[in-house]
């Protein structure tokens, strides 16, 4: 039966898949699909550090796709670097967007699908029903941060809107993949008492050193305030580890109950610290190489522009480790919150 | 701000466990150290993607040997994330060369134009280190995660057939699955509300969106992400499931 589905899923995935890749129509740029690419000139320039880079000066022929000039042959010219920081290295038979007679972007959506497809294969093989549920969980938790954005532009508090939302992202979570009982309903408070808590530090902390030594470059080309963004990225940024911790705990909780119903409170706060102990080495291992990898493409044109490494990490680096640094916190404290909260849920039902 | 952060976390590390506490902080600490050097290494022009394996796997073993000691549980998860990583650098070598996501998107611009350019360096690797040691946290949580409760399986019931102790490694696995889905998924969501807000006052379509080269090499690191914890699951379970085999006919 198993085998049947996954083979339905296949079949889907690859429709959907070759559609994509013909569906030039449905866009109003122009599309062509290239046929000849050939390089008219080379020239070489150099940084100030010395390195010498080398452009190319590209001829780009190809087919029209879509639109009115459909068939019709067209030539652009494009400038290549070397390095590609700003360019692409584009080849024949790539589907490219046409602006202003040159190149404006690959059509990337051929490739977003072909992830996409790989992607729900492999979740369905490993997890089968449980592995699409917490695919339909993403979409839906998409759909409300999207919301909540759009809540934001018309002038609600963004900090506001997140400690809103991390409830109900919490719920539909734990209740898609947990069901509604008790363990999901004690993670989802725990949950909530945790970013209050956490929301409250950070403000603290805010307040007191007014941002020093944290650099906003990163959020510079936004024309909104740095200030509105950072805390709620922050909060969002922990909420998926939190609510990890906080059901992982309170799962183990009713089951240490269920095996003995006579467990002191005593105990049952020793066992959760145990189990405590490992979440917390796990989770932050996974927010920190998530958080920090994202610098290393700033990083190797900071160094290659002469910059030193204490010079990046004060800058351009601030940021993600204050993010790494909120999650880590968020995630140890998660766990007595949840050990109390649990501890309280399950023995006073009782 | 982050100095009293980082005295922050180390307090409540402590807190939690003093010994464990220290040991944490301290991997973190080197793994930091390794991951600068890494990005040195790539940024002075060695092969991004070697420099990147090699450190992968380092700072996979400090995770793995020196916070979770040395033992069969964290050897056959050592050995799970080698054979994932080889597999998935040749996934994502393919899927970032073609979709063209080296360098960044008309959304970066503005963080970089105080630098040159020129530099001379092949940023089409550089994409590819940047989703493997992205991955690579969640890969090893996934792993030992299945090898320790495997193991334990195994303690309680001895009598299992090889069948039996990889079924519920998979079922350890699709318990594991859903929470790390979420924790990647809000870590990335937080990276995408500042691209989110650019998009939307931009007056990007949804088209606009997923074509754009910004969004791309975000979704495949994303991607990436999880399936390296979906693969870790049948092949952790594997390799476990052989490593304990191997010990009962060790011990007959």
């Amino acid at each position: 039966m198993k085998k049947i589905k996954l083979l339905i899923i296949t079949i889907l995935c690859l429709l959907s898949v070759i559609f994509i890749y013909n569906d030039d129509f449905i866009y109003n740029k122009e599309i062509m699909k290239i046929n000849i690419i050939k390089t008219t000139k080379e020239d070489t320039m150099e940084n100030t550090l010395g390195l010498k880079e080398k452009y190319y000066y590209r001829q780009i022929t190809g087919v029209i796709t879509n639109g009115k000039n459909k068939g019709q042959i067209k030539t652009v010219e494009y400038e290549e670097a070397y390095s590609s920081v700003v360019t692409d290295k584009y080849k024949v038979g790539d589907k490219v967007f046409i602006k202003n007679k040159t190149i404006d972007g690959l059509k990337r959506d051929f490739y977003i699908s072909i992830l996409i497809s790989i992607f729900l294969i492999l979740i369905y093989a490993v997890g089968e029903y449980k592995g699409l549920l917490s695919v339909l969980s993403v979409i839906l938790n998409m759909i409300i941060f999207y919301i909540g954005l759009d809540l934001y532009f018309r002038g609600i508090n963004l900090l506001f809107i997140v400690v809103i939302e991390s409830i109900i992202f919490s719920i539909l979570s734990l209740f898609i993949a947990g069901g509604i009982n008790k363990k999901t309903i004690s993670a989802i408070i725990s949950v909530f008492i945790c970013t209050i808590t956490s929301l409250l530090m950070l403000l603290i902390i805010v307040k007191l050193t007014n941002y020093k030594g944290i650099n906003f470059n990163e959020l510079s080309f936004l024309t909104v305030p740095p200030e509105d963004i950072v805390l709620p990225e922050l909060l969002i940024g922990m909420m998926g580890a939190v609510m990890d911790v906080a059901i992982t705990i309170s799962s183990s909780i009713s089951e240490l109950i269920d095996k003995d119903k006579n467990i002191s409170v005593k105990n049952l706060n020793k066992s959760a610290k145990e189990i405590g102990k490992d979440i917390m080495s796990t989770m932050s291992n996974v927010l920190f190489f998530t958080y920090l990898a994202a610098g290393l493409p700033i990083f190797v044109l900071a160094i290659r522009n002469g910059y030193s490494i204490s010079n990046y990490i004060s800058t351009n680096f601030s940021l993600e480790l204050s993010r790494f640094l909120v999650g880590s916190i968020g995630i140890i404290m998660a766990i007595p919150i949840t050990t109390f909260i649990s501890i309280k849920i399950f023995k006073e039902v009782k | 701000m982050n100095t009293i952060l980082i005295i922050l976390l180390f307090l409540l590390m402590i807190y939690i466990d003093k010994k464990r506490g220290v040991k944490l902080f301290l991997s973190l600490f080197f793994n930091f150290l390794i991951l600068m050097i890494l990005f040195y290494f790539i940024a002075i022009g060695l092969n991004p993607i070697v420099c990147s394996l090699v450190g992968c796997l380092a700072m996979s073993y400090i995770i793995l040997f020196f916070v979770n000691g040395e033992n069969l549980k964290t050897k056959t998860s050592f050995k799970s994330i080698i054979i994932v990583l080889m597999i998935l650098a040749l996934l994502i070598y393919i899927m970032t060369t073609l979709s063209r996501v080296a360098g960044f998107g008309y959304e970066s611009f503005e963080e970089i134009n105080m630098f040159s350019y020129d530099v001379k360096i092949d940023f089409t690797n550089i994409a590819i280190s940047l989703v493997l040691i992205s991955l690579i946290g969640a890969t090893v949580d996934a792993s030992i995660a299945i090898s320790s409760a495997l193991f334990e399986v195994y303690e309680n019931n001895k009598k299992l057939s090889k069948k039996e102790l990889f079924i519920s490694g998979m079922n350890i696995g699709k318990d594991i699955l859903c929470t790390s889905v979420n924790t990647l998924l809000f870590a990335f969501l937080a990276d995408f509300m500042t691209l989110v807000i650019w998009y939307y006052k931009g007056h990007y379509s949804f088209l606009d969106i997923i074509n754009s080269k910004t969004f791309a090499s975000e979704f495949i690191r994303i991607m990436f992400s999880i399936s390296g914890c979906l693969l870790v699951i049948p092949i952790t379970s594997l390799m476990t499931t052989k490593a304990i085999t191997n010990l009962k006919e060790k011990q007959k």
